[in-house]
């Protein structure tokens, strides 16, 4: 194709847009009003991933040594946990460590008692050596936790069944409930987008037929409602960017609040963090949609 | 030289309808040619092949050189840039103004810019609508319309004019005037074909005259009336 077609091609479809203004304004909206709902599930789901890793990994499995055992027999037991095929890792709380943050929580949380003025004349020697453990799939804790209670020198192994089955369980569902949601509304979408630029198409059906009359091509043809089409999605994209951005920095610090106070390192996704991903697939979604669209809107006009 | 040739063309549409039955045809180049007969004989399927917007489903359709039996879909265009085409209902496009529809049918040959600045203003002036140039269809009369039809048809030099029932629309002074029209650009070298019912413009004309009816050539007659048998009465009653 010339330059100059492709002139004449942008000013056509941008004219035509300007046009049939209403139409072109209907579809902007549903195209927005389709991504946002499609923004907000999305960043739903970001959410809800991004704090369900942190509490998959939050609820670790403590191993807590006899107090009396020696270094030696400490180190014999972290090599047996070791060799535990279950196991992710394992940092080593030292005495000392332990005592340490004793002594910040006592400063923080217990100024009222004395902070760690209460430890005046102990040393770490009451306190356990334990292994911090991550467990490689949560689902194996039960099982890890016996294996790790009979070990000789071993007190205790704390750790939380029921959260980590419960969080495991809605995770799964969160995802697959999002998923079927994110799909559905991305197929409404592009049934509601081809459906009105079939309207489009519709309305000026006589000019398609005047332009194969006086010897268009069809390509010719179909450049301009292409371009009106990815015209009509990139706004539309632009316009549900704008509010989902609006929206999320309007409930994001309300509800960051909500969640610190609700503790157990809950958090929500700083934009900033998300807003490159969701522009970019904003972008894709309105370009295929707004093209495509277009082409199967125009393909019954173009038999003359 | 011939610009429309139909050899031995028969048209049996998929209904069952058998349109157009052995059709031979020759017009050559500059001539100015009516094709009469009443609405079912066959006028507009014939008008519909040469254009290639149906296929003969027997025979052969040559259109200035291009074998349409044979027409790749994608070369339809190209066939279609070779002749200019008048309808009865003017097909302008209403939201472009008189010279944006006129330049549309250069701008989609892909014409050079400065092709069409010269271009379009020459086929304006040719049917004398210069002035109205920056006016939209809905804003002229039908006969100025058709006016603008027949200056977009012109205005990439066809070698075939092929105009459909060009005055159905238009008052019996704006018919004659476009009629007038039809044979300037005639005499200016142009093949020109057209299908009417009018009898007065036929009858007055005196050019070739091909008359079709149930899908036959029944009379094709230089200096032709437009019905033989009756015309003898009829053109002074």
């Amino acid at each position: 194709m010339k330059i100059r077609s492709i002139k004449y091609i942008l000013k056509e479809s941008f004219l035509n847009a300007y046009r049939n203004r209403l139409m072109t304004l209907a579809s902007i909206s549903i195209i927005s009003a389709a991504l946002v709902l499609f923004g907000v599930f999305y960043l739903i789901l970001v959410n809800l991933n991004y704090n369900l890793n942190i509490l998959s990994q939050q609820p670790k499995m403590q191993v807590y040594c006899l107090s009396e055992l020696t270094d030696e027999q400490v180190n014999a037991v972290k090599t047996e946990i070791d060799s535990n095929k279950y196991i992710d890792s394992i940092t080593v709380v030292s005495k000392k460590d332990a005592f340490e943050q004793l002594k910040k929580y006592l400063d923080n949380d217990k100024t009222a008692e004395g902070g760690a003025n209460i430890l005046e004349g102990y040393d770490d020697s009451f306190l356990n050596v334990s292994f911090i453990i991550k467990v490689k799939n949560p689902e194996d804790s039960g099982v890890v936790a016996t294996e790790l209670r009979s070990l000789a020198g071993v007190e205790n192994v704390v750790y939380s069944q029921q959260t980590i089955d419960m969080i495991t369980q809605v995770a799964n569902w969160v995802r697959i409930i999002s998923m079927v949601l994110i799909g559905v509304l991305l197929f409404i979408s592009l049934l509601i987008i081809s459906n009105t630029i079939k309207l489009t198409v519709f309305a000026r059906r006589k000019e398609i037929n005047i332009m194969k009359y006086i010897g268009a091509t069809d390509w010719f043809i179909r450049w301009p409602f292409i371009y009106e089409g990815i015209f009509i999605g990139i706004i539309g994209a632009v316009m549900a960017f704008l509010m989902v951005a609006y929206l999320y920095s309007f409930i994001e610090p309300k509800l960051s609040n909500n969640l610190v106070s609700f503790g157990s390192g809950f958090s929500i996704v700083k934009f900033q963090s998300v807003w490159g991903t969701l522009a970019l697939f904003y972008a894709g979604v309105s370009i295929v949609i707004g093209a495509s669209g277009s082409v199967m809107s125009i393909r019954k006009h173009l038999k003359v | 030289m011939k610009v429309v040739e139909f050899i031995d063309v028969s048209k049996k549409y998929p209904n069952g309808t058998v349109a157009l039955k052995g059709i031979n045809l020759k017009i050559n180049k500059g001539d100015f040619a009516f094709i009469v007969g009443s609405s079912g004989s066959g006028k507009s399927t014939l008008l519909k092949l040469l254009m290639k917007e149906e296929t003969a489903t027997e025979g052969e359709v040559m259109v200035n050189g291009y074998q349409l039996s044979t027409l790749e879909p994608k070369q339809i265009p190209y066939l279609r840039r070779e002749m200019g085409v008048v309808f009865q209902d003017f097909r302008l496009l209403p939201n472009k103004t008189v010279y944006e529809n006129v330049a549309f049918a250069m701008e989609i040959t892909e014409c050079l810019p400065k092709e069409i600045r010269r271009q379009v203003p020459m086929s304006l002036a040719l049917v004398g609508l210069s002035r109205k140039a920056n006016a939209y269809p809905h804003q002229l009369s039908g006969g100025e319309q058709q006016r603008v039809a027949i200056a977009r048809s012109l205005v990439n030099n066809p070698a075939l004019l092929i105009a459909d029932e060009p005055t159905g629309n238009l008052d019996p002074e704006n018919s004659w005037e476009i009629i007038r029209f039809l044979t300037e650009v005639n005499q200016r070298g142009t093949t020109v074909i057209i299908a009417t019912h009018e009898k007065t413009i036929v009858d007055a004309m005196k050019k070739r005259v091909i008359a079709i009816d149930k899908g036959r050539i029944t009379r094709d007659q230089q200096k032709g009336l437009y019905g033989d048998e009756d015309t003898e009465y009829k053109i002074y009653s």
